[in-house]
């Protein structure tokens, strides 16, 4: 449903991404992991139309980011780890301009809004100002706007980041539910938990490049020790023994 | 440790500081232009202010009075100027200023950020004040040959002149924000003063303020200032700061309106400090509340988008930005003042009295016509550049939905385009009209006109649209986007098209008003050459709108680069 091959992204002499391969298919939760500034968010974006890679290629349900744009973003929702939306719009209004994007019109609109709402727990606040919620809340009208218009695949930037555990819990059974309806999560998260706990498939990313790829028996098998946490094996993987000495230094 | 308050204010002075360090492009340009222009405007203030005081210099007693009154009158003016300067400055300051919270987590103790909040509050609301009022008093004071004494005592009077006033604007901040939510103040304040400003445009051109520099009227002049003055008018600093001022000038001293304005300054800090201990952190918790915000719904627009024939992505796109244009004050509220500025243009049309010149009314009516053109141009120029260049940039950093979504940037870059060209079309077109209409101009020049303005709104509103595409400022609130590079540019070339535009037209159209005047036709080659103008005009609009527009959508999509 994703499928990214040899992907590069160079601003001038420093190369953020580095010939990235990624298949996502229907249907699986695929966790991008990595440290900060490794790569990930720059992929995404170029995954969601954001930006444009230097060389390689991204296909959404079959159609080129490059060559269809149109088709390729009708078929992918895309939640930012930032959500940035118009403050002065109410939730439902923003929901129904974002369904008109999609080409979503007429009477089912309202439904279908309403219904992403609830879904999100902001029925209430279907009618209130943007400008007047939380972050968190704003991060829930941003999943229903990625959701709404039933995407075949959706580009997930740090999902848990300012959700209460309630929000977090509702969004882990949303993305699950659309997973077993065949939508393809490619998912973006320092929350080595979460990964673990949700993921079919993990890459991990480091300086650019795809250093580990597999299933989370795979992964976990790549540690020097038998352990059940993903923490010691991404670790190991992305240098962070470093972190052994902290104690010395405080 | 503790430091002193100032040290609140380094990050301001660091951030100028790298600012100023780091070149952007533009940076120049700009700063020739609104240097140029402030230059150009001190220099104007500075002569007017020398010419006349040299002037009043011939009526002796009769014009020390005029010149002691017109020193008072000037610092009302700036007195109320920087009483509403310090109601704003000081909500945004205390209230609203991102970087407050980072410091109220900090152990400051409030006094101190209170005292750095108002100097940073003072410098913001006075510092126009202080470029405009330099000027007059430098011309004031070389028509009357005064010494370095004056320019002396001029500084220790704008001094204390500016802290009272801003320190009321603050006490009533303090008292708003007790007792509005802090947002919903700035947007009563916001639409006061508009409307403050608007009426007070309307009302002083109302008076006819032409009529009071006829020689014969000087008389009725005296008389009208004298009935200016109230019993009240003693007891302000403007007064105080005049007599200081006026005394200063006449080499004399008047040290009780210099104490006055001193201690009052003195006072007024002192209580407002104290106020500040008692009520600042009240009023900042109340203004970090969120209730749940008043709006307007506008469910005709919605309604209204239904029955244009638009695909759905540009009904929504459309829908979209009106709500958030009319929702946010501090955007619509300014056209409330542009409304004030037409309403007197056309006035002006009204009370044109060209029959005095008999002979040549007829023509004289005509060239007006296309000083007309011009300004309604020049009007066309500054609406787009105000409302329409920042369209792109107002996406802000939600720009990320449109370009995530499955709409084309050229889509997106037309629905800006065709928003803004009706509203700017239709005002332009009526100022236009209406103008040509109360001067009784030729029906063929009228016609013309109106078609100029036609071509000349698409060309305009494309530039604007395409070049507010190529030079974006998301981060940015639109008054600040209008005034960056991309906006100068803008208004340069802007003007430039304008400029050949009424040449194109003006040429042809008033050889014909000369030759029907004469009761002549236009011989063969003078309609070739006519003809050749008008096509001239409408190839060079359409090329401007169709090139901007082309320039704005590759840049939108060299974005993603």
């Amino acid at each position: 449903m994703i499928a990214i091959h040899d992907l590069v992204k160079r601003y001038g002499q420093f190369t953020a991404v580095d010939g990235v391969s990624l298949d996502v298919q229907p249907g699986q939760i695929h966790g991008f992991l990595g440290p900060n500034g490794a790569g990930k968010t720059t992929t995404l974006r170029m995954i969601a139309g954001l930006l444009k890679p230097t060389s390689g290629s991204v296909a959404v349900n079959g159609h080129d980011m490059a060559q269809e744009p149109e088709q390729a973003k009708a078929s992918l929702g895309f939640i930012p780890d930032r959500p940035f939306i118009y403050e002065k719009l109410t939730a439902g209004e923003f929901l129904r301009f974002h369904g008109g994007l999609y080409g979503m019109n007429g009477n089912g609109i309202g439904d279908r809004v309403r219904e992403m709402l609830e879904l999100f727990e902001l029925g209430r606040w279907e009618n209130e100002l943007v400008e007047s919620f939380s972050h968190g809340m704003k991060q829930r009208v941003v999943m229903c706007a990625a959701f709404l218009h039933r995407p075949r695949a959706v580009i997930v930037d740090e999902p848990m980041v300012g959700l209460d555990p309630r929000g977090a819990r509702l969004i882990k059974d949303v993305f699950r539910t659309m997973s077993a309806r065949g939508v393809a999560l490619l998912m973006s998260t320092h929350t080595l938990e979460v990964a673990q706990e949700m993921c079919d498939r993990i890459s991990i990313i480091l300086k650019g490049r795809i250093i580990a790829s597999g299933t989370v028996p795979e992964i976990r098998a790549m540690g020097d020790r038998h352990d059940d946490q993903l923490t010691s094996v991404f670790l190991k993987l992305t240098g962070g023994s470093a972190l052994q000495e902290i104690d010395e230094i405080v | 440790m503790t430091r002193a308050f100032p040290y609140l204010l380094l990050p301001h002075l660091w951030a100028s500081r790298n600012r100023a360090n780091r070149r952007e492009r533009g940076d120049m340009s700009r700063a020739i232009l609104f240097g140029g222009v402030a230059a150009a405007v001190c220099a104007a203030l500075y002569e007017g202010s020398f010419w006349l005081t040299g002037q009043l210099a011939d009526y002796a007693e009769l014009g020390d009075y005029l010149l002691r009154i017109g020193l008072s009158w000037l610092f009302l003016t700036f007195l109320s100027f920087l009483a509403f300067s310090g109601v704003v400055t000081a909500l945004s300051a205390f209230f609203l200023a991102d970087d407050l919270r980072l410091l109220l987590v900090a152990p400051v103790a409030t006094r101190r950020l209170f005292h750095a909040r108002f100097l940073r509050t003072l410098i913001q609301s006075s510092w126009m004040v202080v470029i405009f009022v330099v000027p007059v008093l430098v011309g004031v004071g070389r028509a009357r040959c005064a010494g370095l004494g004056f320019y002396a005592t001029a500084l220790l009077t704008v001094i204390p002149f500016a802290v009272i006033p801003v320190a009321v604007g603050t006490a009533v901040t303090l008292l708003l924000v007790n007792t509005f939510p802090a947002r919903r103040a700035r947007d009563l304040l916001m639409l006061m003063g508009l409307l403050f400003a608007a009426s007070l445009v309307v009302v002083l051109r109302m008076i006819r303020p032409e009529q009071l520099l006829r020689v014969e009227s000087l008389p009725d002049v005296t008389d009208f200032f004298a009935t200016l003055q109230s019993p009240i008018t003693p007891l302000l600093p403007s007064f105080w700061a005049g007599e200081t001022l006026f005394a200063s000038l006449s080499g004399g001293h008047d040290l009780l309106h210099a104490a006055a304005l001193w201690t009052t300054a003195m006072a007024a800090v002192v209580l407002l400090t104290a106020a500040g201990e008692r009520w600042y952190f009240a009023g900042f918790s109340r203004s970090q509340e969120a209730p749940k915000a008043r709006f307007t719904r506008f469910r005709g627009i919605d309604t209204l988008a239904c029955w244009l024939p638009l695909s759905t992505v540009r009904r929504q796109l459309l829908v979209k930005d009106t709500k958030i244009f009319l929702r946010d004050v501090s955007q619509w509220s300014q056209l409330l003042l542009l409304l004030a500025l037409v309403l007197l243009y056309l006035y002006n049309f009204r009370v044109l009295d060209l029959q005095r010149i008999p002979y040549m009314s007829g023509f004289i009516k005509n060239v007006y016509a296309f000083v007309n053109l011009g300004m309604a141009g020049f009007v066309m120029a500054t609406v787009t550049v105000r409302f329409v260049f920042p369209a792109v940039s107002a996406e802000g950093a939600a720009f990320w939905i449109i370009r995530t979504s499955p709409v084309r940037l050229r889509d997106f870059l037309w629905s800006k385009f065709w928003s803004g060209l009706v509203p700017v079309l239709v005002l332009t077109e009526l100022l236009t009209v209406a103008a040509n209409e109360f001067l009784g101009v030729d029906p063929f020049v009228k016609v013309a006109a109106a078609l100029a303005i036609l071509c000349m709104s698409f060309a305009l509103v494309g530039l604007g649209v395409g070049l507010g595409a190529r030079y974006p400022r998301f981060g940015a609130d639109p008054s600040q986007v209008a005034g960056s590079y991309g906006g100068v540019a803008f208004m340069v070339q802007a003007v430039l098209f304008v400029l050949v535009m009424i040449v194109l037209v003006g040429w042809p159209a008033s050889l014909y008003v000369v030759r029907h005047v004469r009761g002549l036709p236009l011989t063969a080659a003078q309609q070739l050459l006519a003809a050749a103008c008008t096509i001239a005009g409408i190839a060079i609009s359409v090329f401007v709108w169709l090139a901007s527009m082309r320039s704005g959508v590759a840049a939108l999509e060299r974005m993603s680069d």
